[in-house]
């Protein structure tokens, strides 16, 4: 089931700003396991799953995923653009990509072939500027389909590789969305007693700006949050996690010692692989807007290790989102049988 | 009809990120007639407001300007400063400043080998006196100026200083003026310090907690011979910006503004901006999320003592405002 | 046409079972007489009218990646077979082997790069294939040293008659050779299906003594660089405007009378066609011009942007003009006195 969610909600875009357009996919899947839902201004997605004490819980992982947007309309059928969060402008290069407009238009991003490119300009750094989407019409036809601020996305069917490992584009941080639809599978079995809310957030990738306004709306007592980490490759220190070793539990500054302790207790009770990184300050995740909102949110942060982040292949093993998402739901479980306010209290 | 005379007297004002105080008082004489109720918030913001029962909303654009703040003073009349805002050593040799008293200065620089390496460290203002006792007397670390540029018109467009934003402002006082018959509850916010960071338009959408929110501020253009690849234009229209740096325009707040433009005959042009802010940006995020958007006004030469933009597009940019208010 | 199908197989230089069988099994539906030389060209003959000897070819070899090393962790370092530009490396999917296992090309995030290594193209030997293996022991069980790995790139039909596939070079030429030896023409001519073109105009060599044409005629998908802040000058072709004539190239100097002569049935029989406007690159052409006593040479290409990479763009219009005009001239040349 997590790999067709996943599959699913992959080949649908939901660029930052622009997550209202496919949100039935979330609901068709997190429905089944939660009681109510809802959405914050900005567009994030907040299923609830109801509880029987005043315990709220925060889980976020965020729903948007990096994306283009059209600048200008040019000669020929092109297509000037600029990006939506991060991208490296290398994996934009000869990609496939539908744009958004009218209708959906099919067009690639090409280069100047290297028979008419020096050796000099080949080796010279690409920026998004000199990139182009080929849409194939003539720009009259062209405008009457396309208008500035349209977005596009990368064509990319999900695929499977070996064994459980599976590689799409945004997987960051939809391997995250997955790992709260299998915690809220499970609490369904295992039962609960906070009130648990799982928010898919808007915005991430231009500045944690779904994380800030739907924590403020959910006013958590603590809060989970979920990411992509770097996992190992080639061109990685040696000692980077590992695809297939388990979730990451990051510790640092601006985590909770004391939840994280707890996290990985029960993580070792119940026998949950995990791997472990020293995050000293800044995140880079909805963590740093969560723990700030309101009076402060005590958050731990737990990662899946990822490959080739930001890129249309970002591939991910779906044992590790497996793993927790049960991690999860034992870790509410255990709260929830525990003095939550003794944990917290410094 | 463009009124020359009080956007001369807005871009004249002085008031740099933090020194609001006489801007600020110059906009309440002017609309201290206009609004139900006038108030000024802990950080200095303006914030007029016509009452009604329906819907809030925030109208925003800032009253501050980029600036110099003195951070050295010595007795020979030299005077060291840090830019409030974003300002390039490399633009200012040679501009006259001013101070809020009236005193006047000029940038000058260190005599260096490689003029393309000037930094602010090298660059003093020379405020025209060998008086000591003049110098300790009138100026102070923390003094801040602004740029010293008379305000010049033709019959389409207009050069000035800070036009970034008071031309915002303007917008904002000419649809106070014409405000028109509504159920909504609308704020007209002046904020303060934009320019280092939107601090007052966060604190103003905080304290307002509107269900829609509309900045109004200066955009860059794409028309000038190399410059930045951009689709705005200098007479295009009001622009209707879709995204900065600080903000993704919300979709119904896009088409809200589009549909009132094409109802009402209104002018109007997207912006895709590559870079910068606006006060919407730190407004969206507060507390829930405001839907919120940027009404633009195309200008050239941003954040230099010469800021050119056109007055027809001001004139679009004032009745796509007066309608988003209905 | 066929191009749908024949551009969606594999077919690296060196491995091009996959389109071999393909045409194959077309020409003997179609019930053309054929046989597949010692390189693996396959050599089809058209039998009619006949004035000269006639050789169409086209090439069904396309530029992939060779399998070099599998390291400890699974991952797959490759070489470039013919000329790939680095740079539409980046975030591909491949497939890898005759089983076609699917792989990955990715690249560090974003994120782990400094300003400098932002937007860079990563040099090949620091690329691998991903397979979501995690030892070599795994990957071993499915890939070897020496296996081939092409793009997976679907064929989309777009815009206005365009088409985007990988390997329209040199697809488009087969499937136009296809079609005229479907069409059963009363004129003469061998159809022949190179291998080898990418890595050095190989099996064209070998056909080209076997058949001792007259007149070859290379079809061809050519460079076009028609994009913005391009100059005119320097786009080489324009795509929709119609099938290329080759003047010169770096392999070959075209016979001028047989230029001209092809563009004179061009105008004759109102086909738009253009000159291709550079004089890089090389096609079988370099090498079937010399062959033992010698022989003319046209060469008839399709405009294709992003030539050698995953996406290639070419225009329909422009395959059917390279269509009709290659058999106007097989016709025109094959009217006896």
């Amino acid at each position: 089931m997590l790999k067709e969610f996943l599959f699913d909600v992959c080949s649908a875009q939901f660029i930052s700003g622009f997550e209202h357009i496919n949100g039935d996919i979330l609901t068709k899947y997190f429905q089944p396991y939660t009681d109510s839902f809802e959405k914050d201004k900005l567009g994030s997605y907040i299923f609830k799953s109801s509880g029987s004490n005043d315990t709220k819980i925060m889980l976020a992982a965020h729903i948007d995923e990096i994306g283009l947007m059209v600048t200008g309309i040019l000669d020929g059928g092109f297509l000037s653009f600029t990006t939506v969060g991060g991208f490296n402008s290398a994996s934009l290069i000869a990609q496939d990509v539908t744009v958004y407009g009218k209708e959906n238009i099919f067009g690639v991003v090409g280069i100047k072939p290297p028979h008419l490119t020096s050796e000099e300009e080949r080796k010279k750094p690409i920026k998004i500027k000199e990139l182009y989407i080929d849409t194939g019409y003539t720009k009259e036809e062209l405008e009457k389909k396309v208008k500035i601020g349209d977005i596009a996305t990368v064509n990319r069917e999900p695929l499977s590789l070996q064994g459980s490992v599976i590689s799409a584009k945004a997987f960051d941080d939809r391997a995250c969305v997955a790992v709260m639809l299998e915690a809220a599978k499970e609490l369904k079995k295992i039962s609960h007693k906070s009130n648990v809310y799982f928010t898919a957030t808007a915005q991430e990738e231009t500045g944690l700006r779904g994380a800030k306004t739907s924590s403020y709306k959910i006013a958590p007592d603590i809060g989970i949050v979920l990411d992509v980490g770097f996992g190992k490759t080639p061109d990685m220190p040696s000692d980077s996690p590992e695809l297939g070793k388990g979730p990451i539990v990051a510790y640092g500054g601006r985590l909770n010692p004391k939840l994280i302790k707890k996290f990985v207790e029960t993580c070792k009770k119940y026998n949950y692989p995990m791997q472990y990184e020293a995050v000293p300050s800044r995140t880079g995740t909805d963590t740093d807007a969560l723990q700030i909102s309101r009076d402060g949110i005590p958050c731990i942060l737990l990662s899946i290790p990822l490959r080739y982040m930001h890129t249309s292949v970002e591939t991910i093993d779906l044992y590790d989102v497996e793993i927790a998402g049960k991690a999860i739901a034992r870790f509410i479980n255990e709260l929830d049988n525990s003095d939550l306010e003794e944990i917290l209290c410094f | 009809m463009f009124n020359s005379e009080l956007m001369k007297r807005l871009s004249d004002c002085f008031g740099p990120s933090g020194r609001e105080k006489s801007i600020r008082e110059m906009i309440m004489d002017e609309i201290k007639e206009l609004a139900d109720e006038i108030t000024t918030d802990p950080l200095g913001n303006l914030i007029a407001r016509k009452k009604g029962n329906g819907k809030k909303i925030l109208f925003s654009a800032h009253m501050d300007q980029i600036g110099l703040i003195i951070t050295h003073v010595d007795e020979k009349g030299f005077l060291r400063f840090a830019n409030v805002g974003g300002l390039n050593a490399k633009e200012l040799l040679g501009l006259r400043m001013v101070f809020d008293n009236g005193l006047e200065g000029v940038i000058c620089q260190e005599e260096l080998k490689d003029k393309e390496k000037v930094t602010m460290s090298k660059l003093f203002l020379d405020v025209a006196s060998t008086d000591k006792e003049f110098i300790t007397r009138n100026f102070h670390v923390g003094d801040m100026c602004v740029f010293k540029t008379e305000y010049y018109e033709t019959d389409d467009c207009v050069i000035c200083k800070a036009a970034d934003d008071r031309i915002g402002c303007y917008i904002l006082i000419e649809a106070l003026k014409a405000h028109p018959e509504t159920e909504n509850d609308v704020y007209y916010v002046f904020s303060v310090q934009e320019e280092v960071g939107c601090r007052g338009a966060k604190t103003a959408g905080y304290s307002i907690e509107p269900d829609l929110a509309i900045a109004i501020d200066v955009t860059a253009t794409g028309d000038t011979p190399d410059g930045i690849k951009m689709d705005v234009k200098l007479g295009g229209g009001a622009a209707i910006k879709l995204m900065d740096k600080s903000i993704i325009t919300h979709i119904e707040v896009k088409d809200l503004l589009t549909n009132l433009a094409e109802k009402n005959n209104i002018k109007y042009q997207y912006e895709v901006l590559e870079f910068g802010g606006t006060d919407a940006g730190q407004i969206h995020t507060s507390r829930e999320g405001v839907p919120s958007g940027v009404i633009s006004i195309p200008t050239r030469n941003l954040h230099t003592s010469g800021e050119i933009f056109n007055k027809s597009d001001v004139e679009e940019c004032i009745k796509l405002l007066i309608a988003a208010a209905k | 046409m066929f191009l749908n199908e024949l551009t969606e197989l594999s077919g690296v230089s060196g491995c091009e079972y996959e389109v071999r069988n393909y045409i194959k099994g077309k020409l003997s539906e179609i019930g053309c007489e054929f046989y597949v030389d010692k390189l693996g060209n396959i050599i089809a003959h058209n039998k009619g009218k006949k004035n000269k000897n006639i050789m169409v070819s086209a090439h069904m070899d396309e530029v992939g990646l060779i399998v070099s090393c599998i390291d400890s962790d699974g991952f797959i370092k490759f070489k470039a077979v013919g000329g790939i530009d680095q740079r539409v490396l980046n975030s591909k999917v491949v497939l890898v082997g005759e089983n076609n296992i699917p792989g990955v090309i990715g690249s560090k995030a974003v994120h782990l790069m400094s300003d400098k290594e932002r937007g860079n193209s990563i040099p090949i030997d620091k690329l691998y294939i991903d397979i979501g293996t995690s030892t070599k022991e795994e990957t071993e069980k499915l890939v070897n040293v020496g296996d081939y790995a092409a793009f997976k790139s679907d064929y989309v039909e777009f815009g206005d008659n365009m088409i985007k596939a990988k390997a329209l070079d040199n697809r488009a030429g087969c499937s136009i050779i296809l079609e005229l030896l479907s069409q059963k023409l009363d004129a003469d001519f061998y159809g022949v299906f190179t291998v080898m073109e990418e890595v050095g105009l190989r099996g064209a060599e070998a056909a080209a003594y076997q058949l001792e044409p007259d007149l070859g005629i290379v079809l061809e998908g050519t460079v076009c660089a028609d994009m913005p802040e391009v100059d005119e000058h320097e786009s080489s072709t324009l795509i929709g405007k119609g099938a290329v004539l080759s003047l010169m190239d770096n392999a070959t100097i075209y016979d001028i009378d047989v230029v001209r002569s092809v563009a004179k049935i061009a105008e004759d029989n109102n086909i738009t066609y253009q000159y291709r406007r550079s004089t890089s690159g090389a096609n079988d052409a370099g090498v079937i011009h010399k062959i033992k006593n010698g022989a003319k040479v046209a060469a008839i290409s399709v405009p294709c942007r992003y030539i050698h990479s995953s996406i290639s763009v070419a225009s329909k219009n422009d395959l059917y003009s390279a269509l009709k005009l290659t058999k106007q001239v097989i016709i025109e040349n094959q009217k006896g006195e």
